[in-house]
Parts: structure tokens; C-alpha cells; sequence
């Protein structure tokens, strides 16, 4: 028993470890002062990891906000409300599925991409060879990296957003004959910008940061084989999806837990 | 305090884990002179040079480095000394995302002022002494081995270091670019007066070309001078490594039990 305790704690004490060397890496990549250069280095990381991840996105947020204006019909014409269905899709999305959904697809998208690449930086002795440059790897890899994550996320967030209502309007309006006026006057009557944009926008610029940081840790600490890199880029997926799935309910509570 | 080198290592020791790589590891490399270190594998020949390059830190003891203990360094006056030196890793390590042209060129953009024009004219220079000139267009990709390690080498002498680090430059190379990267590591030590560490276990390649070699082993210097001195010791671990014999006082099976023990199926009466 007094061994499965001891157990238990040198576990729970590795994982502390774990913990407090990311943060430090995160500490030790940001904290520095930005040169032009480093900016160009953003852009193209910008690109890579934003732009590259557009199209994963757009076509999901068509795919989602359609079956959720095909759902929101048939439930709510039930109670003869489907003039609701604009309110409820654009509820949906801006407070829970976008954010949620982009983050996770961004996860997989993205995420495990940073972290095989910089796995295989790592054995393909890239970054030993920029050290030995004299050049810090935090500074020139995984801070652009975690940058960009942090921009891309959001905007995609909000793209996800109008993708999936124009989604859910297409369905709700242009197939099944919802009125355009009460579709859109719903939902500008019932989004708020405070409680349910910005909202989730918070959501996304968290989600990225876990994202962001979990993908640079993994990559950079991993074990530089084929083994190491592939075990690596998994807990990545794993490792963020749980936790953008666990945030989201801590945050979804502490944002409208008194609502409800 | 005297040193004598432009590297001086002092009673380090070094651990992985449990098993002690070095245990007061000493030696000496003189400024100016090609310096072979070799050894059997496991012995600790890119460890040392990773310590050498400060990438890794001994449990004990020093390394001088230009006259300095690394140790003492911060991060920024390490960067320094390490723009004074150039590393030839195993694997080449290019930046796979940057073509032949810009991996030259990289160590000149970070650590040297010059206009675009002379960067160009030095990278086209470097290019040229390695032979590859005509292929500054080309992605890592798309070198062969021995290609992507010339070009490797000519990034680590584009900023002209006073000192290069070569991580086993001959491993898998056929016999025409082995040739060829021995007449380069020779030709650079003359020409650009730099000093040169390989680490190596192509032992007839890194003594035709070295003045001293360190032979490592059990986690010590073996012995220590030049190729014909070490070609004549009587030391049987030396005569052993340098003739190439299984069997002698380096063992060539990693530790088990006898082999007719762990066969199956075999009648031992």
C-alpha cells in the first residue's frame, strides 16, 4: 500500500516536472526582444500553419453548420418556432462548436505538424546545428511557432463562425424555406457581442495557447528516433484535445454557469 | 593555471545515468594541427566533442575552450565563442527548408555585416571549394549523402572559425567523396590556418590525414600521439583497434551469458 502511494507520487511529481520544464521553455522563447527579421519568420509561420489549415476548416464549417440548421429545423418546427433556427445555429457556433471544433481540427491539423517537425529537427540535428551557430532554438523555432498558433487559431475561430451560419442558412433558408428576414433579425436579436462573441473569442485564444504551447513542448522534448517523434506527435493530439475539451467546460461554467 | 591548447580538457568526468562515460578524462588539442580522436563505438567520441562545443555539461571537471571554462560562460558569451567555431554533424544538418545557396549562407547573415553582394561572392567562394558551385539551386533533398555533406561543410568554414568540429565525416561515404572530403579537411587546415577535431573510426582515412591522435576507450584517454606512434605501440588495447581484432582487451560482444546457454532446442550431453 505504502509502495502504491510512493508510486502514485513519484508519478504525479514526474508529471509537475514535465509541467514546469514547458513552462520554462515557454518562458525562456518568448521572453526576448523581437528583431525585423523574427517578423518575416512569423508571416511564413503565419502561412504554414494558418492559411495551410483554411481549407480543413472552411469545408467543416459548412458541413457542421449545415446539419445543425437541418437539426435546428426539424426540432424546432415541432413547436412551429423554425423562424428560431438563425438564433440557434449562431448560438451554437459562436459560443461552443466553433471554437471547440476549430481547436480540435487545428490540433490534428497543425499541431501534430509542429511537433514532427521539430521532432525531426531535433534528429536530423537541425537545431544542434542552429545552437552551435550560436543561435538560441527557442528563439528562432518555437517562438514564431507558438505566435503564429496563437493568431492563426482565433481568425480561424471567427471564420468558422460565418462559414458554419452561412451553413446553416443555406439548409434552413435556401432549401427548406425558413424566411431569410426572421433567420438573420433572430440572430442579431439573440447574439450578444460580450457574452457570446467575445466569449468565444476567449475560448479560442486559450485553446490556441494550449494547442500552441502542448505541439512546441512535445516536439522539442521528444526522443529524436522514429519511435520518439510519432509517440510524440500522438500525445500532442491526445494531449490537446483533452484539454481543449476540459477547458472548454471549466470556461463554459465560469462564463455562463450563472446564466443558466 | 597553464594551457597549452585551444582545448583543454581537465579531470572531466561524465555520466549517463548510471554508466560513466569519461572518469578524469585529460587531454590537450594544439591550435593549428589536425586532431584525430578515435575509439570504438560507445566509447564517447561525439559525447566529447558535444562537450567541447559546450552542448552538453560534464558532472565534473573542465573544458577550456579558446582559454575559457565553458562552464563559467553565459548563454550570450557562449554564443560568441561559439561564432569563432564550426561543427560538422553526422548527418550534414542542413535546414531542410532552405536551399543550398541559403544554408551557406546562414552563419554569414547571422554573425557577419556584409552587403548582399559579398555574401553572394563569399557563398559562390565556399561553394566552389567543396565542388559545388552548380548545384546552389538545390534543395537538401535533393543531394546525395555525400553531397549534402560537403555542402554541410562548407556552411561550418563560410564565416572562417578559428577551430571546426568534424563528427565522423567519413561514415558512409563512398570512396570518391571520402577522398575528396580527406583533400578538403587537409586543404582547409592549410590554407585558412583553422584547427581541426575529427572524431572518426575510419582509422586509415583520420591518420593519413591527422597530426595527433586520442585513442578513448573505458572512458579515458588510451593513448595520445601521432598516427606512426600509435601504428608502433606495444599497448595491446591500441594494437588491437588500430589492426581492427575481435578479440583482445576491448570487448567486441556487448556483456551475456554464453552463447551455448541461451540457444534453444540444442542438446548440450
Amino acid at each position: 500500500m505504502i509502495n502504491f502511494i510512493a508510486d502514485l507520487g513519484a508519478i504525479a511529481v514526474g508529471k509537475l516536472v514535465r509541467i514546469g520544464e514547458a513552462l520554462l521553455m515557454l518562458l525562456q522563447a518568448l521572453v526576448v526582444r523581437p528583431k525585423v527579421s523574427s517578423f518575416s519568420r512569423l508571416i511564413q509561420q503565419l502561412y504554414v500553419v494558418g492559411v495551410q489549415s483554411l481549407i480543413i476548416m472552411l469545408v467543416s464549417a459548412l458541413f457542421i453548420g449545415m446539419v445543425l440548421g437541418l437539426q435546428g429545423y426539424t426540432l424546432l418546427s415541432a413547436y412551429g418556432s423554425e423562424q428560431a433556427v438563425g438564433q440557434m445555429v449562431a448560438l451554437t457556433l459562436v459560443r461552443e462548436l466553433s471554437p471547440v471544433v476549430a481547436a480540435l481540427l487545428f490540433a490534428g491539423r497543425a499541431g501534430s505538424a509542429l511537433t514532427a517537425e521539430i521532432g525531426l529537427m531535433k534528429a536530423t540535428e537541425q537545431l544542434a546545428s542552429l545552437e552551435m551557430f550560436g543561435i538560441d532554438p527557442l528563439h528562432r523555432i518555437v517562438a514564431p511557432r507558438f505566435w503564429a498558433g496563437m493568431i492563426s487559431l482565433p481568425l480561424l475561430v471567427a471564420i468558422f463562425s460565418l462559414v458554419g451560419i452561412y451553413g446553416g442558412h443555406l439548409v434552413a433558408v435556401d432549401w427548406l424555406g425558413v424566411y431569410s428576414g426572421s433567420y438573420w433579425g433572430n440572430m442579431q436579436q439573440a447574439v450578444d457581442f460580450n457574452e457570446d462573441v467575445l466569449n468565444g473569442m476567449i475560448k479560442a485564444f486559450v485553446f490556441a495557447f494550449l494547442i500552441s504551447w502542448t505541439a512546441l513542448y512535445q516536439g522539442y522534448s521528444c526522443t529524436p528516433t522514429s519511435q520518439g517523434i510519432s509517440a510524440a506527435t500522438t500525445r500532442t493530439v491526445v494531449y490537446s484535445s483533452l484539454a481543449i475539451l476540459g477547458f472548454d467546460f471549466i470556461l463554459t461554467a465560469l462564463m455562463f454557469g450563472g446564466t443558466v | 593555471m597553464m594551457l597549452e591548447g585551444i582545448i583543454d580538457i581537465r579531470n572531466i568526468s561524465f555520466y549517463r545515468g548510471d554508466r560513466a562515460v569519461f572518469k578524469n578524462l585529460n587531454c590537450t588539442i594544439a591550435a593549428g594541427k589536425i586532431t584525430a580522436i578515435m575509439g570504438p563505438s560507445g566509447s564517447g567520441k561525439t559525447t566529447l566533442l558535444r562537450l567541447i562545443g559546450g552542448q552538453l555539461k560534464p558532472s565534473q571537471g573542465q573544458v577550456y575552450l579558446f582559454g575559457q571554462d565553458i562552464a563559467l560562460l553565459s548563454r550570450k558569451q557562449l554564443n560568441h565563442l561559439r561564432s569563432r567555431m564550426g561543427v560538422l554533424f553526422q548527418s550534414g544538418a542542413l535546414f531542410t527548408d532552405l536551399s543550398v545557396f541559403e544554408n551557406v549562407a546562414f552563419p554569414l547573415r547571422e554573425h557577419l555585416n556584409l552587403s548582399s553582394e559579398d555574401l553572394y561572392n563569399q557563398v559562390l567562394l565556399k561553394l566552389e571549394a567543396v565542388g559545388l558551385r552548380g548545384a546552389r539551386g538545390l534543395m537538401p533533398a535533393q543531394l546525395s549523402g555525400g553531397m549534402a555533406r560537403r555542402v554541410a561543410l562548407a556552411r561550418a568554414v563560410a564565416i572562417e572559425p578559428e577551430l571546426i568540429l568534424y563528427d565522423e565525416p567519413f561514415a558512409g561515404q563512398d570512396p570518391i567523396a571520402m577522398a575528396v572530403l580527406q583533400r578538403l579537411i587537409k586543404h582547409l587546415n592549410t590554407q585558412m590556418r583553422l584547427t581541426s577535431v575529427l572524431v572518426s573510426h575510419d582509422i586509415a582515412e583520420a591518420c593519413a590525414i591527422s597530426d595527433q591522435v586520442i585513442l578513448l576507450g573505458e572512458g579515458r584517454v588510451l593513448a595520445q600521439g601521432s598516427p606512426a606512434e600509435l601504428q608502433a605501440s606495444d599497448d595491446p588495447a591500441v594494437k588491437q583497434f588500430i589492426h581492427g581484432e575481435a578479440d583482445g582487451v576491448i570487448p567486441f560482444h556487448f556483456a551475456a551469458p554464453p552463447l551455448q546457454e541461451e540457444l534453444k532446442g540444442l542438446n548440450h550431453d
